[in-house]
């Protein structure tokens, strides 16, 4: 067994996170394990996905608890999978804001609190892709919004603050809804381990489910930003710096559709919800493209787009036969890279130009042509330009919908394929502004360091590389998505021993021969000795 | 296949750097990409009639049914050669047609051959998914090439009304491909769609067949969506040549005639295309005839012909589509040759304005001639490939049904329009005009003729060996359903076809004769709806729509965000409860009596809460419902909670007044009346919501609550008597060290925003600090003339109750509590150390020994000063987070070194003399650090919200506070007393 690796997504960044902060003001070294820390999670997350598609889900029960005492981490296919993409996001955005250190002298940004926060940040969205607990899911939850309030604030300008106080607010908020949620799922089924979960709520009545269903998707639509719970993000994320803007739009919302996508298919089958789910993804894609239809700032524009297409994703979870979990999948890990690569892009726009309005900006194509390469290719991939993966998930996609064949399903097609026209309008209309026409006033005669491109050109061929091995990967995501329609690996993985897990506390319990002696004594002892260090 | 595929990708790579090398010449070695596409292809002709040319499979996509294969069948065949051979003479023509130091020529470059190679993906696939992918590759380098020249606002507009309006139709395609694709009996293979056409009752076969031709007619520019083509004239020539004539737009009629075998006869397809292309055919010949520009006259032209090819192609009748077979390979040589001729003129004389050019035919002689046969082809004149394609139509189209009919009648006038703007054309480009004097010609190099005149010989000895034509294209017109295979020939005798081209003749040369009074005729003609107007206004009124709905969803308000979250909880929880039919089982009002008095107060706190305009008061009251909480854990038996629970409160009043003491005293911008009640409504409906939820939901357990397994393995396994601890440390320890991570990231984030861009700086000590100077401001100092001059004698270590007490101004000190300090704080910490150590068995445990520890920095904070904090604990708190997340989490993970689990716990025993046995759980090193985590925390808020905050506020003055989120501007209903400005300032220094 290798289950030793599950933990360490989580571990290696919080262990680097203190190491990190209580080496503050060594900002070299500080920088150099940060990337340590999150390459050696690339490394665990692709060793996870291997394992999770040859061997099955790998399981470790915390401690040796036995679930559902205990907590349990899963690394199934799925979650693998979103740990690898985020993994290797978090790795060029980190190794971009290293570049951006290095450029602007670490004048910058406090990076003395920079990286702590990124690796919890790192941590939280690690720890909410493979738990098995839905408590900890929301511990998961806790520790990335955590630390994206830091990183949402940093450098306190009045816009930050501004911004901030509407993602703070709006995020707590969604966290009390789930916790709410949590109390009435433990009340009605008495555990909260989402394998046993998933037997549970088939056994009690139908109604009360349906209500649990409802409340805990609640937080979810509010986390993965679905229209009318959406209006919160465009108006905080555009105004952090570059690179946490990126990794918000990359990963955070993702969370949120990766909880949909778990708690749907595991513990929610039946999909008494999936119309009502249909109606909101189409809904979502269609009013946050005409908001990015209307924006004449590429950050604000990009973010609309990501509400958008978050609704393309939520369509294929709605549609909830194979196909549609398989291409939502597909688009989840697509949509990661894109958005994350025009984050930075927009970033290194926005050093070129000096901003990001797009009535301010222009003449970029003759100025700056390797960063029009860089911005046309992840724009026309998250416009579903072919080969590029943005089309590929969108195929995949249509034909769910196609396959299905309920007008709903009909309409969902016919708003995705809309939305689409859209946001190639609006990305063209971008790229028309900012890169062909001439600027109003002459752009600041400056350059962009080439140790900046690097990341962002990688997260940019991403997208490309997708369509070269796009041939593994939907074989990959319709394997995972096989696994979440038959919910067996996942909840005979965990519960291995009938309704316990494979964790020795419950054999201990049995045993009648582990009496613990008194231990009264110790802990006086322990004081004195404690006292000595 | 795939290697000429890859060939171009590879020449595309290479051409920037090869053109900056070589310059323009780089074009003649592009060029060999498509001619060796085209030379390829002519070697597999025989065996391409013969039924067999190659094929290529290659999986791709296999779950989404995307595979890589290709296939070489004659209409691949016949395609393939024109968009190899026309794309050869292009590029030869390109190496001469731009000047030596023109700018872009490498992206040009690269986007032209990539633009070659996916034309040739897109006319040899035989996967739909993979024509699609070829097919919006050609849009957007399409689009990159009409915005070639992008510093002209033409060119941006017109590209991106191109890249629209065809993606509009791809994606119309895509959906009729998926749905042809997943229907019963579907498939995404063009050869199985064709072999056994879908026959399927329902709406989606016509829905679907309608939506591949929304795409194949966007893409052909057909009516309605033809005027995008006129507008990408504003790329360069060549451009217009290769796509814009011979290559792209034939993509549309390519698909037209692949799927027309199998589904021309159904309805819904062939009055599309009846409708679509007839007009387009007379709309484009009728506008031509009143251009000026020359390319744009050949632009309605091609719009015309491409409406009269696609007419034939989509025809189910196998002579007519023989005939249009003919005519697509006669236009890609005809319009190609026209366009690269107008490009010859536009580069000798500086204008295409045919009512400035003159003489031409004398000046620019090897212009003229390949004008003349192209045009001559065009306009079908004996023996040109035109004329042998219009001939064998006008034979092959029969009078016996009506929409023959009707299509023999278009076809009739739109030659007439045809031949009149063909006539147009030469006489406007090469004709001596009255009135206007010969245009000078600039001597152009001889290369730049080669292209067009090849193309245009080609065109007219297509005509002269029309059998070979027949030879080669019968085979895939075979393939239609009806009619009878026709015939190409250059005289087929006596009979209708011969009367009908008298006619047209003579038509359209009378119609040439009058063309002024045409050109007026048209001028004054009631205006036809002009879809370039329609299309921009459509954007125009999407842009206006798209920020009205933006306007009504993104208000920015975060009042209004967090109601419309509320309503929907409250509306889907009722709507789900009500659905599920769930009701309350049994309830009780209490456990004991003192719940309710608890809940009462509870419940009272918080109303008083919300209505407090006093931030601090608000504050306070915030702290009663805590404290309920407190009360309620004791009840149940859950001292630990409750004793954590109480810290907690405490040190939350703390930090409150520290953050309190810079912000302005009353709530300001309050409400309106009539928003507060709204607010009251949905707060109420939001409380009744969840009560009901809670209710409910016990009521429905069936299975044993996992809590009974709990104690008894949290003594038998994790070695602890004390169950929530052990649940804390060991049993959930994982969500323990995720919440101290949560810690430390807020403790960072107060860090960041008080200390904004400077480093973190130092430990302040007292040594460093001047004398008296801590919290002296606008404060009355009635006592000052009872002190001597000079202050208290300066006294050594241990001649101080606290070392940092000098620091603080001599009125705010207070000898009590810096007695009381002395005496408790190392009684507090000693306590703190005891509950981190018996956590396991009782009460205590690391969070709650750091919030003691944390109370004691308080206690010498308040007691001293920022300098006395200092002394106190003379470590940056950054270090003790940092430290503490490192014990837990690297302590957690010290098991997996062993083969163990993460955060596993073993006991370890031993016995120490006089001390008796001890027995240690490993999990007191992940206590430690969640102890270190708090106490950093607590150090870190007073650091920053109670030192930091100081230091700015007297570095300030009393200036106004830097961390306000709303105004601080009083509103009309905010009756705020002058007086008390100020009041939690003297509140939070001296309590």
């Amino acid at each position: 067994m290798n289950t030793w690796l599950v933990p360490l997504p989580v571990v290696i960044p919080l262990v680097a996170a203190g190491l990190t902060l209580a080496l503050g003001g060594r900002s070299r070294l500080q920088g150099i394990i940060s990337a340590i820390a999150i390459t050696l999670v690339v490394l665990a997350s692709g060793a996870l996905m291997y394992l999770a598609h040859h061997d099955g889900p790998q399981v470790v029960n915390v401690g040796e608890w036995s679930a559902p005492v205990g907590i349990s981490l899963i690394a199934d296919r799925l979650s693998a999978l979103m740990l690898l993409i985020s993994a290797i996001v978090l790795l060029c955005v980190l190794l971009y804001s290293l570049a951006q250190g290095l450029a602007d002298g670490n004048e910058g940004a406090p990076v003395a609190i920079y990286h702590p926060t990124y690796l919890v940040l790192a941590a939280g969205v690690a720890n909410a892709f493979l738990t098995g607990d839905l408590f900890n899911l929301y511990v998961g939850f806790e520790i990335l919004l955590g630390a994206s309030f830091v990183l949402l604030t940093l450098g306190g300008t009045g816009e930050r603050i501004r911004a901030g106080s509407i993602y703070v607010v709006v995020s707590l908020l969604s966290s009390v809804l789930f916790l709410i949620a949590i109390g009435l799922v433990y009340a009605a089924t008495g555990t909260l381990n989402m394998a046993q979960l998933a037997e549970r709520l088939g056994n009690i009545d139908p109604g009360m489910a349906l209500v649990l269903q409802v409340m805990l998707l609640l937080g979810f639509l509010i986390k993965a930003a679905v229209f009318p719970l959406s209006a919160w993000l465009p108006d905080s994320y555009p105004t952090a710096p570059a690179p946490v803007t990126a990794v918000f739009a990359g990963l955070l919302t993702k969370v949120g559709v990766y909880a949909i996508l778990r708690t749907q298919t595991l513990m929610f089958p039946e999909g008494r919800l999936d119309d009502v789910l249909l109606v909101a993804s189409i809904v979502t894609m269609l009013v946050g493209i005409v908001g990015a239809v209307a924006q004449d700032d590429l950050k604000r524009l990009l973010s609309f787009t990501l509400v958008s297409h978050i609704g393309y994703m939520i369509f294929g979870v709605a549609l909830a036969n194979k196909a549609g979990l398989a291409a939502a999948i597909f688009y989840v890990a697509h949509h990661i890279t894109v958005q994350t690569a025009l984050f930075l892009v927009s970033g290194l726009i926005e050093r070129r130009g000096g901003t990001t309005s797009l009535e301010n900006l222009g003449s970029l194509a003759r100025l700056a042509p390797a960063l029009g390469v860089l911005f046309f290719i992840p724009a026309m991939n998250l416009a579903g330009i072919p080969p590029m993966s943005g089309f590929l998930g969108k195929v995949g996609l249509l034909q769910a919908g196609a396959e299905l064949g309920t007008p709903l399903a009909y309409v969902g097609v016919a708003a995705g394929l809309l939305t689409s026209l859209l946001t190639l309008y609006a990305i063209v209309k971008a790229w028309n502004k900012a890169f062909w026409q001439e600027a109003p006033e002459p752009l600041p005669e400056t350059s962009i360091p080439r140790s900046m491109f690097g990341p962002a050109a990688a997260l940019a061929a991403v997208g490309l590389a997708f369509a070269v091995v796009g041939g593994p990967l939907s074989t990959y995501t319709a394997s995972a998505a096989t696994d979440l329609q038959s919910r067996t690996p996942y909840v005979s993985a965990v519960l291995t021993n009938g309704d316990r897990g494979d964790g020795t506390s419950d054999e201990a319990a049995d045993d009648p021969t582990q009496d613990p002696s008194e231990t009264e004594s110790a802990t006086d002892d322990a004081t004195d000795g404690g006292d000595d260090g | 296949m795939l290697q000429l595929l890859l060939a171009h990708i590879a020449a595309a790579l290479v051409a920037p750097a090869l053109m900056r090398l070589m310059g323009r010449r780089g074009f003649l070695v592009l060029a060999a990409a498509p001619a060796a596409t085209a030379i390829w292809a002519l070697v597999q002709t025989p065996a391409v009639l013969a039924g067999d040319g190659p094929m290529v499979s290659l999986d791709w996509m296999p779950a989404i049914g995307m595979n890589l294969d290709f296939r070489l069948d004659v209409l691949s065949w016949f395609m393939t050669v024109i968009v190899g051979g026309v794309g050869t003479f292009v590029l030869f023509y390109c190496s001469w047609y731009f000047a030596t130091g023109a700018k872009y020529l490498g992206r040009f470059a690269a986007v032209f051959v990539g633009f070659a190679g996916a034309m040739l993906g897109l006319v040899t696939t035989d996967n739909t998914l993979v024509l699609y992918v070829f097919w919006e590759l050609t849009t957007v380098f399409s689009y990159l090439l009409v915005g070639h020249y992008f510093d002209r606002k033409g060119a941006r507009r017109a590209a991106m009304q191109a890249i629209i309006v065809t993606t509009f139709g791809g994606l119309a395609m895509l959906g009729g491909i998926v749905i042809l694709g997943q229907i019963d009996g579907g498939s995404y293979s063009l050869r199985e769609l064709v072999a056994n056409p879908i026959d399927s009752s329902g709406p989606l076969l016509p829905v679907a067949l309608i939506c591949l031709l929304v795409g194949a007619l966007s893409k052909s520019a057909l009516v309605p969506f033809h005027f995008w083509l006129p507008g990408a004239m504003a790329a360069p020539t060549p451009v217009s040549a290769y796509l814009h004539a011979a290559a792209m737009v034939k993509a549309g009629v390519y698909l037209v005639a692949r799927l027309a075998p199998g589904y021309a006869e159904v309805p819904a397809w062939r009055y599309t295309v009846l409708v679509s292309a007839g007009v387009t055919m007379i709309l484009g010949g009728y506008r031509a005839l009143r251009q000026h520009d020359l390319k744009l006259v050949l632009a309605f032209g091609t719009v015309s012909q491409l409406g009269f090819l696609i007419l034939l192609v989509g025809q189910p009748d196998q002579g007519v589509a023989l005939a249009g077979l003919a005519l697509v390979g006669a236009h890609a040589m005809f319009k190609a040759a026209l366009f690269l001729t107008v490009g010859v003129v536009d580069a000798a004389t500086g204008t295409r304005d045919l009512r400035e050019l003159s003489g031409l035919h004398r000046t620019l002689r090897w212009a003229f001639i390949p004008a003349l046969l192209a045009t001559a082809s065009m306009v079908g004149i004996p023996p040109a490939a035109g004329y042998v394609g219009k001939e064998a139509v006008l034979a092959s189209l029969r009078t016996d049904d009506v929409a023959s009919t009707v299509t023999l009648v278009i076809v009739v006038v739109g030659s007439i329009l045809t031949f009149a703007y063909g006539a147009r054309f030469l006489w406007g480009a090469f004709g001596s005009k009255k009135g206007v004097e010969d245009r000078p010609v600039d001597r152009e190099a001889a290369g730049l003729f080669v292209s067009p005149n090849v193309l245009a010989v080609l065109g007219v000895l297509a005509g002269v060996f029309p059998l070979m034509g027949e030879t080669l294209l019968l085979p895939y017109a075979e393939t239609y359903p009806t009619g009878e295979p026709g015939h190409l020939a250059l005289w087929a005798g006596w009979g209708l076809p011969v009367l009908l081209t008298i006619l047209i003749i003579g038509a359209g040369t009378g119609l040439f004769l009058v063309r002024e009074r045409v050109e007026r005729l048209q001028g004054r003609a009631p205006k036809l709806p002009d879809m370039d107007q329609v299309y921009r206004s459509m954007m125009r009124r999407l842009d206006r729509v798209a920020v009205v709905i933006t306007s009504r969803t993104q208000r920015g308000s975060l009042p209004l965000y967090l109601a419309v979250i509320l309503t929907v909880m409250v509306i889907s929880a009722t709507t789900a409860m009500a659905v599920g039919g769930v009701t309350v089982a049994s309830w009780r009002w209490w456990d004991t009596p003192a719940q309710a008095v608890v809940g009462v107060v509870v419940v009272i706190g918080a109303v008083l809460t919300a209505r407090a305009r006093r931030r601090l008061k608000s504050a306070i009251l915030a702290g009663i419902t805590g404290y309920g909480v407190v009360m309620l854990f004791a009840i149940h038996g859950a001292p630990d909670l409750a004793l954590t629970q109480a810290l907690v409160e405490t040190v939350f009043i703390v930090i409150f007044v520290l953050v309190l003491r810079r912000l302005p005293a009353y709530y300001s911008n309050r409400p309106l009346a009539a928003d507060r009640w709204w607010r009251i409504v949905l707060a109420v409906a939001v409380a009744l919501t969840v009560m009901a939820l809670a209710l409910v939901a016990p009521g429905y357990r069936v299975d044993e609550p996992i809590w009974v397994l709990f104690p008894e393995e949290a003594y038998v396994f994790g070695y602890g008597k004390n169950v929530v601890n052990v649940t804390l440390v060991d049993i959930r320890a994982w969500d323990t060290m995720g919440e101290i991570s949560v810690l430390l990231a807020a403790a960072t984030g107060v860090a960041s925003l008080i200390f904004l861009r400077t480093r973190s700086g130092s430990v302040l000590r007292a040594r460093d600090a001047d004398r008296s100077s801590v919290w002296a401001e606008d404060v009355p100092d009635p006592l000052a003339p009872l002190r001597a001059a000079g202050g208290a004698p300066s006294g050594g270590r241990g001649r101080q109750w606290l070392s940092g007490g000098e620091t603080l101004a001599p009125q705010r000190r207070s000898v009590i509590l810096e007695v009381t300090t002395r005496l408790v704080f190392h009684t507090m910490l000693l306590y703190s150390l005891f509950l981190l150590f018996s956590g396991h068995n009782a009460p205590g445990g690391g969070f709650a020994a750091g919030i003691v520890a944390g109370v004691g920095l308080v206690i010498r904070y308040l007691a001293g000063g920022r300098f006395e904090l200092g002394e106190a604990a003379p470590v940056l708190p950054g270090a003790l987070l940092g430290t503490g997340l490192f014990l837990s989490a690297g302590g957690g993970a010290i098991p997996l070194l062993f083969g163990g689990t993460m955060l596993q716990s073993v006991v370890i025993e031993f016995s120490a003399g006089i001390f008796g046995d001890i027995k240690i759980v490993s999990t007191l090193l992940f206590d430690i650090g969640v102890f270190l985590v708090v106490v950093g925390l607590v150090l870190d808020v007073l650091r920053t919200l109670g030192a930091e905050v100081d230091r700015q506020g007297e570095a300030a003055g009393t200036s106004a506070p830097e961390i306000a989120f709303d105004s601080p501007r009083d509103t009309p209903n905010d009756i705020r007393p002058a007086a008390e400005v100020g009041a939690s300032r003297s509140e939070g220094g001296s309590s």
